[in-house]
């Protein structure tokens, strides 16, 4: 057991202590590493990168947006914009983010293993995503592509003067990424778990990227074959999704959302496994119901691949097929209202704190549950059928893309950036930003909601006149989220030089991650932890020496 | 759409199953709303009342409650089977097709709406249907995925290539409602919208019988060439437009592809909305759709007059006969076939003032130019 | 699992090979075999969408599938088949070999199984060049341009095309050689797909209809073989195309991934010859045996599916 003394206390006057990021400063050590935190490290760099992308991409919707007409922006190009929004920020963005950067980081730590198990396949993960990226950017640099991010065919076959050959191609190689980090995850977490963490021991963001990880190699292989599928057609012109030439556009649209319906729990799943995780430990109480929600992770990966046709209600699939995918739907939203639920009696008599990561945790607990329920929405088929295609579905899926997995992805680097990188970051900076993050982000995309139900289609560079007022108000938000958004950037940049010194244990808290010290030494323990206390013990008995921490609190300021 | 409100919160509602849509729409309203006042009040609540008082606190241990988990599974799978029931049921009124149905073609297409009733009147982006009854439109299209949507009717159906699909409405209120692509479909989908005319039987029946209301030729042309006919869709989009630029062409030379050159009158004009794959402009592609067979000579004549009117030229009806215009296999632009103004009017594009032809011939009926 | 007692200054064994992530050989074992099924999985995924889109052309077009499929060569196919067989027991006895550490049976073993997943993917390329050779390769320009030389009834090997880019000889499986007897050379400028055989799948289904009485052709093909009531025999061959297609891109998918098993044989060779194999640790032979098996049962999947489709109607 680690040296009970050591937990919490920062050393601040004796010599640094060599860690993960002091080990070697060459750029050599650094692209051919095979420590899972550099390579988290290297993510998030590049995820960041990609995100801002992403972002001006969306900024640049929002203002053709505030009004009616297509001025801002032709039509040609503001069908790239929205189209590589969409791909740099689901393909590049939101699927790496928690698992590559989070996951990778933390999964072998918050087990008690030295590694992931497969370090170097690791490393070939994030060749590849640079690869991918690389291939795409080029792409888009060149010229873009116009398809949407769905590449519906014929229009992304036949039709479409663009780069979609590359762009797929792009898209394709990034899904091996996926792949192999959901194969790491797997195995690491079979078998490299310290003496007495057993399954039922393991943190729930461990069993929330377990259960990612299922999805991603399940789901990810059938979109890689699709988009190769794509590209050959578009290439020879032969195939099987062109009517033209005997072939189906609906069978294109089953394989391809056949791993997109996945694909959003793989944008959602990780995220609340950090949710799990912050209202737990700034609540200082185990987490209500630990079973369930573990277990419902589980059911939402399963269940998420049965329900893809509720992505083509109006596409001229059979009626029958539709009610089925209707009540799977359903079924598939009960897994989530339990986590809900389950969070919810975690904060009862808990012992809550206001910091940062708690106040986005809490964020996403309103903005998943809008997100959530307007799924029902689009989960019902008669309504459906008016909402589907509208911006009602845009909505929808920021609430939950965004004002989830985007909003935990914030809560869990701030909650964890002591431990990455040995740095607090500004408390008062933080509170701000999410705070701006909040409620920018519910001026954008609520209306959103009362112009789709009004009709307004998605995907519209202009619209009829009387809906401008709504989409002003968008916009408007957007301009507050996207402030919402820099600030971070800016005072977590500033943390890493200016940034107090981060103890081990800031919070006092029972994770495996903060029994090392931040940041962790290269081999993640001085010596291999033996666990012999149940997840989320906030007492002695999980070895935290609490009274030495109150009275070092007393005496120091601790942020 | 019509609404009443400053912030439009809520289209019109004006086919016989909207109603039930809404229904859905105010029941998960209210769940939704069920569920999140008190969940985010006992959020609010909790952190509140149980904000942490001492530093590092242990609070007591809660272990689950398998009665809770139950409960709060149970219940809301019961209320989510409730909106599948009434979401199916909504859903197969929306889309089994009724047998008695008025039937209507449409046919999408990059970026308009071809419709055409069962009594063969064809309708461009447009569609005039009686109310109170039931109308059944059987869909295709000719080239990608376009979806056809009237938000105020709370339906829509994908038109797919190689397949027919199917929508049916009776319309319940007389009106003009949006018609919308709702379906990405490349350059102009947000322009490929126009309008569902519902009109009393009666009405519906002029319509049908073809009377139009009166408007000057430059009017009617506009109407046409802006609304009815979506020639704007391709001829009025800027820079970027994949049709030939009318503006201030009028009697000016315009090189076609081949190298020839001729003068762009109304005889050329006409020609090119029947026929236009002849006589492509240089630098454009032949993919303009003939609309020949959906003008009469009358729509045609308002065209021309509207397109003349984009150089300046106001006034009477066009001239010309039936020929091809000025063009000459030679490349030259002489005319010796047509009554079109003499030379020293042409080339110049902003003549104000009347048409120095005034008294014009009408083109001959039915000489088209091959 | 051992948990250290000590600190990391004491000395430890360490097996040959372990990797420094992991605490003894047994987790090491571990892991990489789940590694490796984990991968097969998300293979089997891989190839899946495509079984699934031949399952949806072949339900809705089956006379067209069945016609295609008779002109594969079951011979050569078959073939392929007791190759990969074979094969799949010679890697199955690397791996016993590896587990005795006997050096020399191993390499043995490991250069059989490369002959014959070479035979394999030779067979393939015989197959491929008939296609090439008979205008069966789906894409315009991808199959051997033959000029319109207005001659006809020439047998396959006394006329190759004089303007042929391609070297590559006038192969003939033995389906299309048996049909040599009144075959002619079609002209192909293009080098455009063209079926040239005929509807003998169709025309049987047709007789079948009428003397049975049952329906013999599915809804799909009622509209898809038929143009203003009648067979038309170019929309037939777009059928065709389609099965022609799906057959490429499987097998052209399954060749590729065995040509990247030849080369982790290349590797497993090296190290093999090298002796870094033995009792203690065979477990890269074992991963790699793995991979060569998953690719011997896409094989049996596709052989079926591919080329034994309605293989009853020629001879009845």
């Amino acid at each position: 057991m680690q040296n009970v003394d050591a937990i919490g206390s920062a050393d601040l006057t004796g010599p640094t202590k060599t860690n993960y990021l002091s080990n070697g400063f060459t750029l050599k050590s650094w692209l051919l590493t095979k420590d899972h935190k550099r390579i988290a490290i290297m993510y998030l760099i590049t995820i960041s990168l990609f995100f801002m992308a992403g972002g001006l991409y969306a900024a640049t919707i929002r203002l053709e947006l505030l009004t009616p007409d297509t001025d801002l922006l032709t039509s040609a190009t503001y069908n790239k914009v929205f189209t590589q929004h969409g791909i740099l920020m689901i393909f590049f963005f939101l699927i790496p983010s928690i698992p590559a950067v989070l996951g990778n980081f933390l999964l072998p730590i918050m087990i008690g293993a030295k590694d992931l198990a497969l370090p170097r396949i690791n490393l070939l993960s994030l060749y590849i995503y640079w690869i991918g990226g690389a291939l795409t950017v080029y792409a888009l640099l060149q010229g873009g592509v116009d398809t949407g991010w769905t590449f519906y065919t014929p229009y992304s076959t036949t039709f479409s003067n663009s780069y979609v050959m590359a762009v797929g191609l792009g898209i394709f190689i990034n899904g091996f990424s996926s792949i192999l980090t959901g194969l790491n995850f797997i195995v690491t977490v079979h078998t490299m778990r310290a003496p007495g963490m057993t399954w039922f021991r393991l943190p729930l963001f461990v069993w929330a990227q377990y259960a990612t990880s299922l999805v991603m190699i399940l789901g990810t292989p059938v979109i890689a074959i699709t988009v190769l599928l794509l590209a050959i057609e578009r290439t020879v012109q032969v195939g099987i999704f062109d009517p033209a030439i005997g072939g189906d556009p609906i069978l294109f649209q089953h394989m391809f959302w056949f791993y997109s319906h996945p694909a959003v729990y793989i944008m959602v799943l990780p995220g609340m496994g950090v949710v799990s995780e912050l209202i737990s430990n700034f609540s200082r109480k185990k987490i209500f119901g630990y079973e369930f929600i573990a277990f419902s992770s589980i059911a939402i990966a399963v269940f998420g691949f049965l329900v893809w046709g509720h992505h083509m209600f109006v596409s001229g699939q059979s009626i029958y097929a539709g009610m089925v995918f209707s009540f799977l739907t359903m079924v598939v939203a009960i897994p989530s209202a339990i986590k809900m639920f389950n969070w919810s009696a975690t904060l009862y008599k808990g012992s809550i704190s206001y910091d940062t990561p708690m106040l986005y945790g809490l964020g996403f607990m309103g903005l998943f549950l809008i997100g959530g329920l307007t799924g029902l929405f689009l989960g019902s088929l008669g309504l459906v059928v008016h909402l589907t295609d509208t911006y009602f579905v845009v909505a929808h899926f920021h609430y939950v893309m965004v004002g989830g997995q985007v909003i935990a992805y914030l809560g869990g680097l701030h909650y964890w950036w002591p431990k990455m990188t040995g740095r607090m970051y500004s408390e008062f900076w933080g509170k701000v930003s999410a705070m701006l993050v909040f409620i920018g982000f519910n001026l954008t995309f609520f209306p959103q909601f009362i112009l789709g139900y009004q009709g307004m289609p998605r995907r519209y560079a202009s619209y009829p006149a009387e809906l401008q007022v709504l989409n002003i108000f968008s916009t408007a938000g957007a301009s507050v989220l996207a402030v919402g958004f820099i600030m971070p950037l800016i005072y977590l940049v500033h943390s890493l030089f200016y940034g107090k010194k981060a103890p081990d244990n800031p919070w006092m808290l029972p994770g495996l991650e903060w029994r090392t010290s931040s940041p962790p030494p290269t081999e993640n323990f001085e010596k291999m932890p033996v666990v012999t206390w149940e997840a989320y013990e906030f007492g002695e008995e999980s070895g935290l020496d609490l009274d030495e921490a109150r009275r070092r609190e007393s005496v120091t300021t601790v942020s | 759409m019509q609404t009443s409100s400053w912030v439009p919160l809520f289209p019109e509602a004006a086919s016989s199953f909207a109603w039930q849509v809404d229904a859905l729409y105010f029941y998960l309203i209210l769940i939704s709303v069920a569920f999140t006042i008190p969940i985010v009040a006992a959020i609010f609540f909790f952190m509140v009342r149980y904000r942490e008082k001492e530093k590092f606190a242990t609070p007591d241990e809660m272990h689950g409650s398998i009665v809770l988990e139950t409960v709060w599974s149970i219940i809301p799978f019961v209320i989510s089977m409730t909106i599948f029931l009434g979401g199916a049921y909504v859903y197969y009124n929306q889309y089994r097709m009724p047998e008695d149905g008025m039937e209507v073609y449409v046919v999408g297409k990059q970026w308009m709406w071809k419709l055409q009733h069962s009594t063969g009147q064809r309708e461009i982006n447009e569609l005039h249907v009686p109310v109170g009854r039931k109308v059944k439109l059987t869909m295709t299209t000719e080239d990608v995925l376009h979806d056809f949507s009237i938000p105020a009717f709370r339906t829509k159906a994908d038109v797919v290539p190689g397949r027919y699909t199917y929508l049916w409405f009776e319309a319940t209120k007389p009106g003009k409602y949006h018609l919308f692509c709702a379906e990405y479909c490349g350059l102009n989908h947000s322009g490929m919208g126009g309008w569902i005319y519902v009109m009393e039987q009666r009405d519906f029946d002029n319509w049908l019988a073809g009377n139009e209301s009166g408007g000057t030729p430059v009017q009617q042309g506009q109407d046409l060439f802006e609304n009815k006919l979506g020639c704007a869709s391709c001829h009025a989009g800027g820079a970027d437009q994949r049709g030939a630029k009318l503006e201030g062409i009028y009697n000016k030379e315009v090189r076609l592809v081949g190298g020839q050159t001729v003068i762009a009158d109304d005889a050329y004009i006409r020609n090119s909305i029947l026929n236009p794959s002849s006589q492509i402009v240089e630098g454009y592609q032949p993919i303009m759709p003939t609309f020949k067979g959906q003008v009469t000579e009358e729509q045609l004549v308002s065209l021309v007059a509207y397109i003349k009117s984009l150089s300046g030229v106001t006034g009477a009806a066009p001239t010309g006969t039936g020929t091809t215009g000025s063009s000459t296999m030679q490349g030259t632009s002489t005319n010796t076939n047509s009554t079109v103004a003499p030379r020293a009017d042409r080339g110049n594009s902003n003549t104000q003032g009347s048409n120095p032809n005034a008294p014009a011939t009408r083109p001959e009926p039915g000489r088209n130019n091959q | 699992m051992a948990s250290h007692e000590g600190t990391h200054e004491e000395f430890h064994y360490h097996a040959p090979g372990l990797q420094h992530q992991f605490e003894d050989m047994k987790q090491q074992e571990e892991s990489v075999s789940i590694g490796m099924w984990m991968f097969l999985v998300q293979e089997i995924m891989f190839f899946g969408g495509l079984f699934s889109a031949y399952l949806v052309f072949r339900s809705r077009f089956p006379l067209a599938f069945a016609e295609g499929s008779n002109h594969l060569d079951p011979f050569w196919g078959g073939l392929n088949t007791l190759v990969l067989i074979v094969s799949s027991l010679t890697m199955a006895l690397t791996v016993f070999y590896a587990q005795r550490g006997n050096r020399n049976m191993q390499v043995l073993m490991i250069v059989l199984t490369m002959i014959f997943g070479a035979t394999f993917l030779g067979v393939k390329l015989i197959e491929y060049t008939d296609k090439y050779n008979n205008g069966l390769i789906p894409v315009t320009g991808w199959n051997k341009r033959i000029k319109d030389t207005g001659a006809s009834e020439h047998t396959a090997e006394t006329s190759p095309a004089k303007d042929a880019a391609f070297v590559l000889p006038l192969v003939e499986t033995r389906t299309s050689a048996a049909e040599s007897a009144t075959h002619e050379i079609h002209p192909n400028p293009k080098g455009e797909f063209q079926w040239n055989y005929g509807s003998h799948v169709f025309d049987y289904a047709i007789e079948k209809e009428k003397t049975s009485g049952k329906a013999y052709l599915t809804q799909s093909e009622r509209i898809g073989y038929f143009s203003n009531g009648a067979f038309d025999p170019n929309k037939y061959r777009d059928k065709i195309r389609i099965f022609f297609y799906i057959y490429f891109v499987m097998t052209g998918l399954h060749a590729l991934h065995m040509i990247i098993g030849l080369g982790v044989m290349v590797w497993l060779l090296w190290a093999a010859f090298r002796g870094t194999f033995s009792s203690d640790y065979y477990a890269p032979v074992e991963m790699s045996g793995l991979y060569w098996h998953f690719v011997d049962i896409v094989w049996i999947f596709l052989f079926p599916l591919l080329y034994l489709l309605g293989r009853h109607f020629l001879h009845s």
